[in-house]
């Protein structure tokens, strides 16, 4: 009995690992087929993007180093996704967190450093919730559908953001658009002579958090349940409505701390190109996607998709592909893992196999 | 006066692409499939159009090559989404991704930021209705403009016939509304959610070659700009009405040449004005959707309805 219930786990380990493998395999194949051609070796390119990011102690810490913030988006998503709340606007979120933790960073003086620190990441927290919460009400009491919504906001907030950095916070001192460099207290120091900051340790600490309120919490159970099914969720009293919002707020919550993040730790000003193409936001997406919206998965598709991230910069320094090549490569992993290949419910693998197995059958019965 | 006119003109001018994203969305919208790909499907078309040309000089071969990749990039969406039953959002953002990192990737090859063509003159494709441009505001309204914003009007009534007074448009909102007594009638489900989000292709790349080719001469990665999620938001206010749909869409236009012809009067608050038309728009549907639920009283909340 229990042999056979500890097949069935390892069946459903392997075919979720599989599941989350075929689709970056896949999304791989087409990249090497266009980097050759290009007239470049595609697997000497992925070598230098694998080893470069992963097989060295300082390459290995920046990647970590760069994981902290898709960590935090990739929770942010995951946290909605679950409930079949779709908030698109992560990042936009992130990107509100990001700029009044910098601007808060900037102009706070004669506070201590670890005070300004904590001020810095409470205003990114702070600004992304409000930000969240205009989708999370709408939703909530005017049944709007937060998706449309997020995805408009996110160009709302991109402009404003953009009027503010060229107008009233401008850096007048520098030559391109952007805010004031935030004050030596507010950033995270890097530790030792990597790249790796506290924040990663930060985005540990939440990590943890949001596994167990994700896994061992009433919340997560209900999260589950309004992704379920609202209706029996509803009927078995939950308040969808508040609940709703309270899952948005989180999400929020998640998103300007990785903004803030990404500003004390990395950025240190706010500029157009704060948070890179085609932004932490959506790189969260595919992370949460990749980790199967499980707070563990995430953890490891951070780190990878981070890996990747980073040796793109390489791929540009010893070869002649551009490293927009890994945009193409993450779009198409988020396209092929839409399909559940391996899932129980839509099984493709399955019902092709029981299509020839059953034409097999018929040919033998004819053949009698 | 002026001021007005020019108003009007851009008014008809920015409301063009999103109609043409309305009346090819409602389709889907229509056959329960939610294709958040108008975006994608309008930027490969802008894109491609402009590449081909670019390469060749040949207009009509741009045309046709930037119109058969949507309907392609169709084919890809409906593939991935009915047929291997895949979640439609994630695959419409993949899509959505998909297009931006290509345009990005071949911008980058290629070494430039942007495709600029000279020997196109955005002026030869304004169609000049002789009579009516002389009147004062009429002809501002009706005249000068580019041959796809004819056809984007047209379309509307087009797409409203083939929707309520064809069997093709009937089975579509079948198949949408109770997909269950659609197979039991012996309907191909999956033949109308393709065909749907195939009309939708071929109306996204028309809107694509509107905006890149027609109207600027000019292609920049992501100079979409939303306007796939603003239709989406016109095709929900609308119901996936056409007609009622495309009136959304045209008050974003209104917005859109608003925020456009005032920014001049407005100082350095001009970079403000850009919000307008995505504000309005979470604004509108915001109403219609209160409007809309006004009156049903269920205890509780849903999500879906």
């Amino acid at each position: 009995m229990e042999t056979t219930n500890r097949k069935q786990k390892w069946a459903s380990f392997g075919r979720s690992l599989l599941s989350s493998l075929v689709p970056v395999i896949a999304a791989f194949i087409i990249g090497g087929i266009i980097i050759s051609l290009l007239g470049e070796n595609p697997f000497a390119t992925y070598w230098i993007l694998i080893s470069k990011s992963l097989f060295t102690v300082k390459g290995f810490a920046y990647t970590l180093h760069k994981a902290a913030p898709l960590i935090l988006t990739g929770l942010a998503i995951a946290v909605t996704f679950k409930a079949n709340i779709f908030n698109m606007g992560v990042e936009g979120q992130l990107l509100i967190g990001g700029f009044f933790a910098g601007i808060a960073g900037a102009s706070l003086t004669g506070t201590s450093p670890a005070v300004t620190k904590i001020i810095c990441m409470a205003v990114g927290m702070g600004c992304g919730v409000l930000f969240a919460l205009i989708p999370a009400v709408l939703k909530a009491y005017f049944r709007v559908n937060e998706m449309v919504v997020t995805l408009m906001l996110n160009y709302a907030m991109i402009k404003i953001l953009e009027f503010l950095a060229t107008g009233v916070f401008r850096d007048n001192g520098s030559g391109y658009v952007t805010t004031p460099t935030i004050q030596a207290g507010a950033m995270f120091r890097r530790l030792g002579g990597s790249k790796l900051t506290p924040f990663f340790f930060i985005s540990l600490i939440v990590f943890l958090m949001m596994y167990f309120v994700m896994n061992r919490s009433v919340l997560g159970y209900e999260i589950r349940a309004i992704g379920l099914n609202p209706v029996f969720a509803e009927a078995a009293s939950m308040k969808v409505r508040n609940k709703i919002i309270e899952i948005m707020v989180i999400s929020g919550a998640l998103s300007g701390l990785a903004g803030a993040g990404q500003m004390m730790s990395d950025q240190f000003k706010y500029t157009l190109t704060f948070s890179g193409t085609p932004g932490l936001g959506w790189d969260g997406m595919l992370v949460s996607l990749l980790g199967k919206h499980d707070p563990v998965g995430i953890l490891i598709a951070a780190i990878f998709y981070s890996a990747l991230k980073t040796g793109s910069d390489k791929i540009n320094f010893y070869t002649n592909v551009p490293k927009e090549i890994i945009a193409v490569i993450q779009s198409l992993i988020i396209l092929f893992l839409a399909v559940q290949f391996f899932d129980e419910k839509t099984n493709l693998f399955d019902s092709l196999k029981k299509k020839i197995t059953g034409r097999d059958e018929t040919t033998v019965k004819e053949e009698l | 006066m002026d001021l007005l006119q020019s108003i009007l003109y851009d008014m008809v001018n920015h409301s063009t692409p999103i109609i043409l994203c309305v009346i090819g969305g409602v389709f889907a919208y229509k056959a329960n499939v939610l294709n958040i790909a108008l975006e994608g499907m309008m930027l490969c078309g802008a894109f491609i159009v402009m590449l081909v040309d670019f390469l060749t000089g040949n207009l009509a071969l741009a045309v046709s090559a930037s119109i058969l990749s949507v309907l392609l990039l169709g084919l890809i969406f409906s593939f991935f989404g009915i047929t291997c039953k895949g979640n439609v959002i994630v695959v419409g953002l993949g899509i959505n991704m998909l297009v931006s990192a290509i345009a990005g990737f071949v911008l980058k090859v290629m070494n430039s930021s942007n495709i600029l063509i000279n020997s196109l003159k955005v002026s030869d494709f304004k169609i000049n209705i002789p009579v009516i441009e002389n009147i004062p505001i009429l002809g501002s309204l009706l005249s000068g403009h580019p041959l796809i914003t004819y056809l984007s009007f047209f379309g509307i009534f087009l797409m409203w016939l083939l929707m309520y007074k064809t069997k093709f448009g009937i089975y579509v909102r079948v198949v949408g509304e109770n997909e269950d007594a659609a197979r039991s009638l012996g309907l191909k489900v999956s033949f109308y959610r393709y065909m749907a989000i195939l009309i939708g292709a071929f109306c996204c790349a028309l809107a694509g070659i509107n905006l890149s080719l027609e109207r600027l001469g000019l292609f920049t990665n992501d100079m979409t700009a939303g306007r796939g999620f603003i239709a989406i938001a016109a095709i929900y206010c609308g119901h996936g009405d056409p007609l009622v749909s495309a009136v959304y869409a045209i008050i974003f236009g209104l917005a859109r040449s608003l925020s456009i012809n005032l920014s001049i009067f407005a100082g350095p608050a001009a970079g403000l004005f850009d919000v307008i038309p995505y504000v309005l728009m979470t604004i509108v549907l915001t109403v219609v959707s209160i409007y809309r639920y006004k009156n049903i009283k269920i205890r509780g909340f849903r999500i879906n309805e």
